[in-house]
């Protein structure tokens, strides 16, 4: 990686020589980044942290956090200074917990198994399916319209993702209630902090005993997502055992997410009515509204990466084996990169966003996510005259690491 | 000179590139980028090669200076 152009952000990050002590030398700072106050609201607590440093070590967690723009990106794009190994970040134990996945894993068998994931969600397999995508969310929109005081996550964007997932990974229609809850419990796993997880353990347990169940040929759909991760095992491309936890990354990574992005683009359209208006106006801001809805509201707030050597990012040096947090939603809202960094701005189209992810472990299912979401908006837009707040939003703060809406009452009145 | 450098196994056809550069990039009929322009680029076309670049989700695309 040391080939870079001059362009190339990977020129932030300087090969140390030498190995230095093991001293932490970026500004410290006594934070707990996972406290409910914190999570439900993150962007005074990214502030703070990003003006102190472009990398600030949490001694209370013993982890160095990537606050600003630039660092935030090369870390990204360096898999193999940065890595996503899971027995590297998290610790054999919850690795084990986590299994071999997309997410928790570096080339090569990270490409393998991910390649099985985009072959059904790149957008060019994505195209077939637009018109079911968009038919459903009319449906869900007419009856929202019709109803015309509602509350948003419920009626609207839980059930976009999660109705579309469920149909393509081909699940039976019983026992789909699990689907939400078990894929937010399961985030839980992300956190470092393992004793937070142990209340939620057995909801962890029956969420993964629902995918090892489904993760079988008798209950999927033939012509389904799972059934293709079941085909990729008998054709040798990937190994038994990773059929499991493909599933889940499915189900874990491709609802919550969605549902949130979608909610917070709701969100940002309700509160910010010259933006709504300038929709209407111009429906092709669909796509620059989606980018910056995720900028400034991404639902993963951070990305957890391991140093495979001592390196310098920034100023700073991370020793070699520590955990890093990459904060995608602090370098999003970096103000030495976006302007007025704090403000919804439809016309912005910030497509350099680190929202999805970038490089190799970009989201893989963001071509799904930007489909379903903007299927929804375009109802909308047909079917909706005004769009307003119709009482307090309230945000998720249990889930660490990830950002979210739990109460979203807005009004509709139709065209 | 500089010249654009695909990935050709890490695209999944987002499309940013031609977004943001679509006289440089291009989808294809099957959905995966394809580069417009002769190479090594035109020095008036470097800018918004880098641009497209810089935006790819995966990564896919660099521009590279020299032989």
């Amino acid at each position: 990686m040391s080939t870079e152009s001059d362009s190339h952000p990977a020129d932030v990050l300087v090969d140390v020589e030498r190995a230095p002590s093991t001293r932490a030398d970026a500004p410290e700072i006594d934070l707990d980044i996972f406290r409910e106050d914190n999570v439900g609201n993150p962007h005074p607590m990214w502030a703070t942290m990003r003006e102190l440093g472009s990398v600030v070590y949490l001694s209370a967690s013993d982890t160095w956090v990537i606050t600003r723009y630039d660092e935030a990106r090369a870390t990204l794009a360096d898999w193999r200074t940065f890595s996503s190994a899971s027995e590297r970040v998290y610790g054999e134990e919850m690795a084990a917990l986590l299994g071999e996945t997309a997410l928790t894993t570096d080339p090569p068998l990270h490409d393998k198994l991910r390649g099985v994931l985009s072959e059904k969600t790149a957008p060019r397999a994505l195209k077939q399916l637009t018109e079911q995508v968009m038919a459903h969310a009319d449906e869900l929109v007419a009856e929202a319209v019709e109803a015309g005081s509602i509350e948003a996550m419920e009626k609207l964007c839980q059930r976009m993702p999660v109705d579309t997932v469920a149909d393509l990974i081909g699940l039976p229609e019983e026992g789909r209630e699990i689907l939400l809850p078990g894929g937010e419990r399961m985030l839980l796993t992300f956190s470092p902090h393992s004793d937070r997880l142990v209340p939620g353990m057995p909801s962890v347990e029956e969420f993964a005993n629902y995918i090892v169940t489904m993760t079988n040929r008798e209950v999927l759909r033939p012509d389904g997502w799972g059934t293709a991760i079941l085909d990729a095992v008998d054709d040798g491309r990937i190994r038994q055992q990773d059929a499991v936890p493909l599933m889940s990354s499915y189900l874990i990574a491709g609802m919550g997410t969605t549902v949130h992005t979608l909610g917070f683009y709701l969100n940002n359209l309700a509160q910010n009515p010259a933006a709504w208006a300038a929709l209407k106006a111009d429906p092709t801001l669909i796509n620059s509204g989606f980018e910056e809805s995720v900028r400034v509201d991404g639902p993963a707030q951070m990305l957890y990466r391991a140093a495979t050597r001592d390196v310098e990012v920034g100023e700073h040096v991370i020793p070699e084996g520590r955990r890093i947090i990459v904060s995608i939603g602090s370098a999003n809202r970096d103000p030495r990169h976006y302007s007025n960094p704090d403000t919804f701005d439809i016309h912005r189209n910030p497509v350099d966003h680190l929202g999805l992810g970038y490089a190799t472990h970009g989201c893989v299912g963001q071509g799904l996510a930007r489909l379903e979401v903007k299927a929804v908006i375009s109802a909308l837009l047909r079917r909706v005259a005004t769009l307003e707040p119709n009482g307090p939003v309230e945000h998720s703060s249990h889930v660490p690491g990830f950002a979210g809406i739990t109460r979203l009452p807005i009004s509709l009145t139709s065209v | 000179m500089s010249h654009i450098e695909l990935d050709r196994e890490r695209c999944e056809g987002h499309g940013t590139c031609e977004q943001i550069a679509p006289n440089i990039y291009q989808l294809d009929d099957e959905g995966l980028v394809s580069i417009l322009v002769d190479q090594p680029l035109p020095d008036e076309l470097v800018g918004a090669a880098e641009a497209g670049a810089r935006v790819c989700p995966l990564a896919a695309l660099r521009v590279v200076d020299g032989s």
